[in-house]
């Protein structure tokens, strides 16, 4: 019993902990505004949603009081005890905190210079709009009346086995679902692959067509990521080489179709589609330029050469010695976009167009590539170099080609990127576009063309619309990619091979034996 | 390791060796001529010279305190802690908090605050609470972040890494607000007041807050030396380094010694953090990325997992991105490209760093 108890009171100190440091990032008042308007609750404050904000910390009790119950799921008497002392834990922690937040206001301290978020109404509405005793008091008792219904509620679904019952329903409706005949014949028809990927390209096609100004654009961002994270796809994915300095491609793209086509800072005013050739293959050309010394170097290493390379980019581009030739910190204004028999296609939808033509050659390549001897020799590589090289695969002929391509699809990028903009600039070319490309691959799921796709859309796609969301946009994302790490490494849709991978290695390591292991030293 | 690596990569004829040497020697002809422009120049006098030299050795000590931390990880995991500058960037913070606690406190006895009335107890107490944060900060991210991914390939805990960091960076934007702070250093520690030798006619100012740093970094460095390198704890430490499994049938507790491992890294990070504060003045939430990431450029300029390397490295790389641009005869801006050339040039030349990498055999 006193494990339990430890445990709940373990379990309960850490939902405290994550939740003061919810209300110190100000995301309970985002959430609240959320839940709030999503039910069209009544506030109180007028800084926030203070009823969403009762919900917001009840949904959270209720949560830690059916982990709680999860330590003994037999005995009631047991759940409640363990979701009280749970409960308990959460309250006080929580209620201590917006007491300290509330006196400290009160007396008159301007917090805000040191923490953003706390400024007075936010401290007003942390307290429901209350005297300070009366606010921590029912943060206090929310959590811990809470906390019991929800450990209540786990042990009643738990023993009157309410989620299996789900559970053989969802079953029962799946089977009848895929017992229909059309289902079945669909399944078994030879061409129903195409049949789905005909249906899929229809609707990519026509999309651009029902959106508007705004949603074409924003889907044309995604579109570059997705050609981009295709073209990472074969650098880290195929051939193994985690290169985090991809961006540099993405400038060089970028800024060959700025200086070629726009008036200022070199005179030279060429026509697009010229120009986005000599883009690709300068991008291509760069890095088996940066391959040929860097590609000796183990995994690691590698990382933060590159890393190196795009920062090394970035200030070039920035600096005053370059700016005659770059633009400097101003960057290139009125890049030329691509016409076709006299019609400019300068407009959103035309440029969406374009990116899924891109999208759709990219796809092409990498299949083509994927399924050829080369793409073989990449996976080869991946898995094992030494046993690569002495099957007789040239591995730095095939990691330059590696190279080589990813950054031909970065420079692809980065041209349309640029012309979409009529405008580039250092600000483009941070460090965390390469990152942005690497986490859409990782989430997608390393490796396969499906698994970008939805990569691009969950991290570049989603932010737009929760816009509300915005300013907690990295933190989410520097979140999820660790949680990610941690539950599904291999991605949303992985390539099956990848998955098989990673499951092995994870039984490959031994632990080492509890009983030999005692005190250090 | 250098064993192995040139076994795979040379040929017969040793091409790659070739190119090597004739690179390296183009490559320093250019660096003398420029060198030798810049001073036959006459652009700086001596006493420019040494104010740069002087800087950049004070950054340098900095810079060898992060990439211990970068560097004790390395040793231990074969992970490269992405979110080490996050930690000192924490720390920093923390100082700085401390420093503004202690400054709106009054004492009656001198009429000033807690800050100028006991400076000396103001900065300990400043140097003990962000090396306490980022310590915590540093076990923390162990716990959360590596300790689940612990097998995994490699790519996956770098990549948990990058996420830390980005969370870290962001959390710090969000929490303290994106504006630049100034910390607030003791009367006696204001940062244009210190010795001044005279060099050549002029007048160099050897500050206080960087001979405080510089000493302080020396300091902690000797300290952490003594303690990987002579103490039973140290012993068990290089054990887990060199091999878990046996190290775990020897009676070490693996976890607990890399769990340490973080928290040792943070209280250098932390400490780092407080010397950039007060060295550098301004700090914010991107403030731990750059010297982070030169940080690693010093370990692996020393040769990664070896703690005398992480302490050369980061002085060599301090002095010579400060000397770099101006005897190279090159914008101020590009000292980042100098430095992150330096970490190119050395993982192709080099790759094993000036001293040498001390890994296990498990990781080559």
């Amino acid at each position: 019993m006193r494990d339990q108890l430890k445990a709940s009171a373990r379990s309960g100190l850490i939902f405290g902990v994550v939740i003061i440091f919810l209300m110190l990032f100000g995301l309970t008042k985002t959430l609240s505004d959320i839940l709030g308007e999503l039910f069209n609750l009544q506030s109180i404050t007028r800084t926030g949603n203070s009823g969403g904000l009762m919900l917001l910390f009840a949904l959270l009790a209720w949560w830690a009081g059916s982990r709680a119950a999860k330590e003994d799921k037999e005995n009631w008497k047991a759940v409640l005890r363990n979701g009280a002392v749970s409960g308990l834990v959460i309250g006080s922690i929580t209620a201590l905190f917006t007491f300290l937040v509330g006196s400290l206001d009160g007396a008159d301290i301007e917090m805000r210079t040191y923490l953003a978020q706390l400024d007075r109404p936010s401290v007003q509405f942390l307290l429901y709009g209350r005297s300070i005793i009366a606010g921590a008091l029912m943060t206090f008792f929310i959590f811990l009346i809470f906390n019991l219904v929800g450990a209540l509620a786990s042990y009643i679904l738990e023993t009157r086995h309410a989620g299996g019952y789900l559970q053989k329903k969802y079953l029962q409706i799946k089977d009848r679902i895929s017992g229909t005949s059309i289902v079945v014949r669909y399944k078994e028809h030879p061409q129903s692959k195409w049949i789905g990927y005909g249906i899929l390209l229809a609707g990519t096609l026509l999309m651009p067509q029902f959106l508007g100004k705004y949603w074409n654009y924003a889907m044309g961002t995604v579109g570059i990521y997705v050609i981009m994270g295709l073209g990472l796809n074969i650098v880290v994915g195929l051939a193994g080489l985690l290169d985090l300095g991809y961006v540099a491609f993405f400038a060089i793209g970028a800024y060959t179709v700025g200086l070629l086509t726009a008036p200022a800072p070199i005179p030279i005013q060429w026509s697009f589609w010229p120009v986005l050739v000599i883009s690709i293959l300068l991008a291509a050309f760069a890095g088996i330029l940066l391959g040929i010394p860097v590609l000796r170097m183990r995994g690691d290493y590698l990382a933060i050469v590159t890393l190196g390379f795009g920062e090394i980019i970035r200030v070039l581009i920035r600096s005053d010695m370059m700016s005659p030739y770059l633009g400097g910190p101003q960057g290139v204004r009125d890049i030329g976009g691509p016409s076709l028999f006299g019609i400019s296609l300068s407009n959103e939808r035309a440029y969406l167009y374009l990116i899924i033509l891109g999208i759709l050659l990219a796809i092409l390549l990498t299949n083509f590539l994927q399924k050829s001897r080369v793409g073989r020799a990449w996976m080869a590589m991946r898995e094992d170099e030494t046993v690569a090289q002495a099957m007789g695969i040239n591995t730095l002929y095939y990691k330059l080609m590696a190279f080589a391509t990813g950054a031909a699809f970065a420079g692809f990028g980065g041209v349309l990127f640029a012309a979409r903009n009529q405008y580039t600039g250092p600000a483009d070319h941070t460090l965390m576009v390469s990152i942005n490309v690497l986490s859409l691959l990782i989430v997608g799921g390393m490796g396969s063309i499906p698994g970008v796709m939805i990569g691009a859309f969950v991290l570049k796609g989603l932010p737009e619309v929760l816009r509300e969301l915005d300013i907690y946009r990295l933190l989410v994302f520097g979140a999820l990619l660790v949680i990610m790490m941690i539950i599904r490494p291999e991605g949303i849709w992985p390539a099956p091979r990848r998955r098989m991978e990673l499951h092995e290695s994870g039984l490959e390591e031994i632990p080492p034996d509890e009983s030999l292991i005692g005190e250090e030293g | 390791m250098s064993k192995t690596l040139s076994q795979n990569t040379a040929g017969p004829i040793n091409t790659f060796l070739i190119v090597q040497v004739i690179i390296s020697i183009l490559f320093i002809a250019f660096l003398t001529w420029r060198l030798y422009t810049v001073i036959d120049s006459g652009a700086y006098g001596p006493d420019t010279w040494l104010r740069f030299a002087i800087s950049g050795l004070i950054i340098g000590s900095v810079y060898s305190v992060i990439a211990i931390g970068y560097t004790l990880v390395y040793g231990i995991l074969f992970m490269i802690n992405f979110a080490h500058g996050e930690v000192m960037m924490l720390g920093a913070f923390a100082g700085y908090f401390v420093f503004e606690a202690l400054k709106s406190i009054p004492v009656e006895a001198t009429g000033l605050s807690f800050l100028d009335s006991y400076q000396i107890v103001s900065v300990i107490l400043a140097f003990l609470a962000g090396m306490f944060i980022s310590a915590v900060v540093g076990y923390f991210l162990e716990r959360i972040a590596y300790r689940p991914l612990r097998g995994a390939p490699r790519l996956i805990p770098l990549i948990s890494a990058i996420g830390a960091s980005i969370f870290l960076q962001n959390a710090a934007q969000v929490t303290f607000g994106p504006k630049r702070r100034t910390y607030i250093n003791p009367a006696s520690l204001q940062r244009s007041v210190g010795w001044r030798i005279p060099v050549a006619g002029e007048e160099v100012i050897l500050t206080y807050t960087g001979v405080l740093t510089f000493v302080l970094s020396i300091l902690l460095m000797v300290t952490l030396y003594i303690l990987v390198m002579r103490t039973r704890y140290g012993r068990s430490m290089r054990a887990v380094a060199e091999d878990k499994q046996t190290a775990a049938l020897m009676g070490i507790n693996v976890d607990r010694v890399i769990s340490n491992t973080f928290v040792i890294s943070g209280v250098m990070g932390g400490a780092a953090g407080v010397m950039w504060g007060i060295h550098n003045g301004i700090i914010y939430h991107y403030v731990g990325f750059i010297p982070g990431l030169k940080a690693f450029t010093a370990a692996v300029l020393g040769g990664i997992g070896n703690i005398p390397g992480a302490m050369i490295g980061g002085m060599i790389l301090g002095v010579v991105e400060s000397l770099g641009p101006a005897a190279l005869g090159i914008d101020f801006q590009l000292k980042d490209v100098i430095a992150f050339s330096i970490l190119v040039l050395v993982l192709i030349f080099r790759p094993s760093g000036i001293i040498g990498e001390v890994l296990s055999e498990e990781k080559v």
